[in-house]
């Protein structure tokens, strides 16, 4: 096993790098999991708003009782710098000053001069307290106009204009074996195993496979076979320890072992695994120099990732991005992983197709790698000499 | 009589239309330092390559230990010993590390090769650098363990492609040291090398090769007997007169008579008793001089005389 320890000793000095995207993408994916789990959740927004009553009248009162049920009442000293100051560092959202005259407006059916404010330009803070002021002025004219007296009519304003809607945030799960942070690490997942796997296979391959150290090899009583399986043992070591790694986690950030069809996800990475390991079998086979190997890396990892809908989903890519990426076999990867996450029907069949086609690509793969290699060593092929029958010159 | 380990017979190795070995062949003995003597390029090692299989040729038949050497022949493999022109060792292994590799390719048994391994590297004297990575050797010690790396195993046969290219004097005196000391315990060698000082030095037996042919092959005395000039007479001396430089001419054995002033050389080819010969027309004259020399043709001027070119002429 002399091939298959030298594999392990390289693979260990050149790990670091592969360690770094692995110890990222664990210390990202659980934090988002725990965001996307907490966005299932909806609070109606408070604001903080300062408040002057120029009017002093009871219904100005009702105005200030009106907003203080769904806004935060802050006080503030009646000082235009110390106004602008507040805003400014944000301790304060709005500034509403109830007009003298306002009671008698709002009795008369006036909307003019009710107000006066401050309020930062263009802010979402603004355009909210302005929606709430005109829905209760509009309420309480609308409710007065029906034959309520004024005091009435601002109460039903009020009650009509919080009345607050149930809200569920619409998320496209239509029946999903897996939860969409779920499904979303097995997303991010097509970017982080071919990372992986280039970055820290390409050298130990390329090192094991240098022209002199296999002719030096080839020198020994060491069999051709026995050389290429113990090479063979080491990737498939580290490729399963790197595709264990990566499930032990997935099983963490989903709370629980996989059950029914989100086993399909492992199975799914478990091919695209297979194809990334191909991908570093294609690069070493152009024996390409350290630094094109990461910069390979990045090209493949990245460009893959955003053409095949790894970092935003595929519904939100273009209709050409698409067409481009299904020659990528990280776009069928991720299509599987999208049916399974629900953004499509399940169906058993399509799926067993996209594996298909993920396995089709990484026999591609291999293929294109074995005939690279073979070209590359026509030269120092090795076959039997025929014997001539010619006399020395 | 001596066992024939090495037998090449009309080897011919073509890269497209360069003919890099042409009808090649040569024989070597069991127990010779054997030296393969060419400039670059003129398929020293296109013929180590073949010989280990690690190259396909177009015609010719290669037998080691008197069996017919191919890829898979395992057993003649385990007999050989490599030594390449390229440093090759693992970046990620330590001394020991790297010796234990090359070894492990040849030896399972780990009693057996931690002790070859102790061994390989007091031999090339390695004993203070045995947890060193390679890139903080020298160039030279790097060298020395890319002979462990090749010896440990303790072949029979042992082929050493230019092991002291890039060495420095100290390291390459110790190389070859250790080369004659291997063969003195019975090891045979093949020795590439365009270094003729030496080829000369260790190697019993020579060929000489050109162009991907063999254009002599013998001792080294023998090679030099091939060529013309056997000696060389250089004498100071001032004032010669054409007579006298006829008179040299005229000598026995001298083929050729230079003088510049300063400094008589005569050229000679064979024969004995030349030096006497040319001092005795000098005497005659009574002519003084200086400092005298004589000086036995190298294998430098064996080459320039079989290839017409100077050995190190195409050295890359």
């Amino acid at each position: 096993m002399q091939v298959f320890k030298l594999f392990m000793k390289i693979l260990k000095k050149n790990i670091f790098t592969s360690m770094i995207y692995v110890i990222v993408f664990i210390a990202i994916s659980i934090p988002m999991a725990k965001s996307a789990a907490a966005d299932k959740t909806f609070k109606d927004a408070s604001l903080k708003i300062a408040l002057f009553d120029e009017d002093g009248t009871a219904e100005s009162g009702a105005l200030r009782e009106f907003i203080g049920r769904k806004h935060e009442l802050v006080e503030l000293a009646d000082d235009k710098d110390k106004i602008m100051q507040a805003l400014y560092f944000d301790t304060v959202n709005y500034v509403l000053i109830i007009n003298d005259g306002y009671g008698e407006k709002l009795a008369a059916g006036e909307t003019e001069g009710l107000f006066s404010t401050y309020h930062m330009h263009d802010s979402y803070a603004t355009v909210m307290v302005s929606q709430l002021l005109d829905s209760y002025v509009s309420s309480v004219r609308g409710y007065a106009a029906g034959g309520s007296d004024l005091a009435s009519a601002e109460a039903k304003a009020a009650d009509a204009v919080l009345q607050e809607a149930e809200v569920t945030i619409a998320r496209n799960e239509s029946g999903g074996v897996l939860s969409s942070s779920s499904a979303s690490y097995f997303r991010y997942l097509a970017y982080i195993l071919v990372s992986v796997i280039i970055s820290a296979l390409c050298p130990v391959l390329l090192k094991l496979s240098k022209k002199e150290f296999r002719f030096r090899t080839n020198c020994s009583c060491m069999k051709s076979s026995s050389y290429t399986m113990q090479v063979f043992a080491g990737s498939v070591v580290f490729i399963a320890v790197v595709w264990l790694i990566m499930m032990v986690v997935s099983v963490i950030q989903n709370g629980g072992m996989f059950t029914g069809n989100a086993w399909l996800a492992v199975l799914n990475s478990l091919v695209y695994t297979l194809i990334c390991t191909a991908i570093a079998l294609v690069i070493c086979s152009f024996e390409p120099s350290d630094t094109v190997v990461n910069l390979v890396t990045q090209i493949v990892g990245l460009g893959s990732s955003f053409l095949c809908g790894v970092f935003v989903p595929q519904s939100m890519l273009g209709s050409g991005v698409l067409a481009a990426a299904k020659f990528l076999p990280a776009y069928w990867y991720v299509k599987a992983v999208e049916m399974l996450g629900g953004s499509e029907k399940f169906d058993g069949s399509r799926l067993a197709m996209y594996l298909l086609i993920e396995l089709g690509f990484a026999a591609a793969l291999m293929l294109i790698a074995l005939v690279v290699n073979r070209v590359k060593y026509t030269g120092a092929a090795i076959k039997l000499p025929k014997l001539a029958a010619e006399p020395q010159k | 009589m001596e066992n024939t380990v090495v037998k090449i017979d009309n080897l011919v190795k073509r890269y497209g239309e360069l003919v890099a070995l042409d009808h090649f062949s040569l024989e070597i003995k069991e127990g010779e330092i054997f030296g393969l003597l060419g400039p670059n390029g003129s398929g020293k090692t296109t013929t180590i390559n073949c010989l280990l299989s690690l190259l396909s040729f177009d015609k010719g038949n290669i037998e080691i230990f008197g069996r017919k050497m191919t890829p898979v022949s395992y057993d003649i493999k385990k007999d050989i010993g490599i030594i390449m022109q390229n440093v090759v060792v693992s970046e990620e292994l330590t001394v020991r590390e790297n010796i234990d590799y090359f070894c492990g390719l040849y030896i399972t048994d780990k009693k057996l090769r931690a002790q070859y391994v102790d061994e390989a590297i007091k031999f090339v004297g390695l004993e203070d650098f045995t947890k060193f990575y390679p890139k903080k050797l020298s160039g030279g010690l790097l060298r020395r363990l890319n002979i462990a790396c090749g010896i440990a195993h303790k072949p029979k046969l042992i082929i050493l492609d230019e092991p002291t290219v890039a060495v420095d004097p100290q390291s390459r005196n110790k190389i070859l040291e250790g080369i004659q000391e291997l063969n003195r315990s019975g090891v045979t060698i093949i020795y590439t090398s365009h270094y003729m000082e030496e080829v000369e030095q260790i190697c019993t037996r020579i060929a000489i090769m050109d162009k991907g042919r063999k254009v002599a092959e013998g001792t080294k005395d023998e090679l030099k007997r091939m060529i013309k000039n056997t000696e060389t007479i250089s004498i100071e001396v001032l004032g010669l007169g054409e007579d006298i430089l006829a008179e040299m001419r005229a000598l026995p054995h001298v083929y050729d008579v230079k003088y510049d002033e300063k400094m008589l050389v005569v050229s000679c080819s064979g024969g004995k008793h030349n030096l006497i010969r040319a001092l005795d027309v000098l005497q005659k004259h009574e002519v003084g001089f200086g400092r005298v020399y004589s000086e036995l043709p190298t294998l430098n001027e064996v080459f320039l005389e079989i290839t017409g070119k100077a050995l190190r002429d195409k050295e890359d």
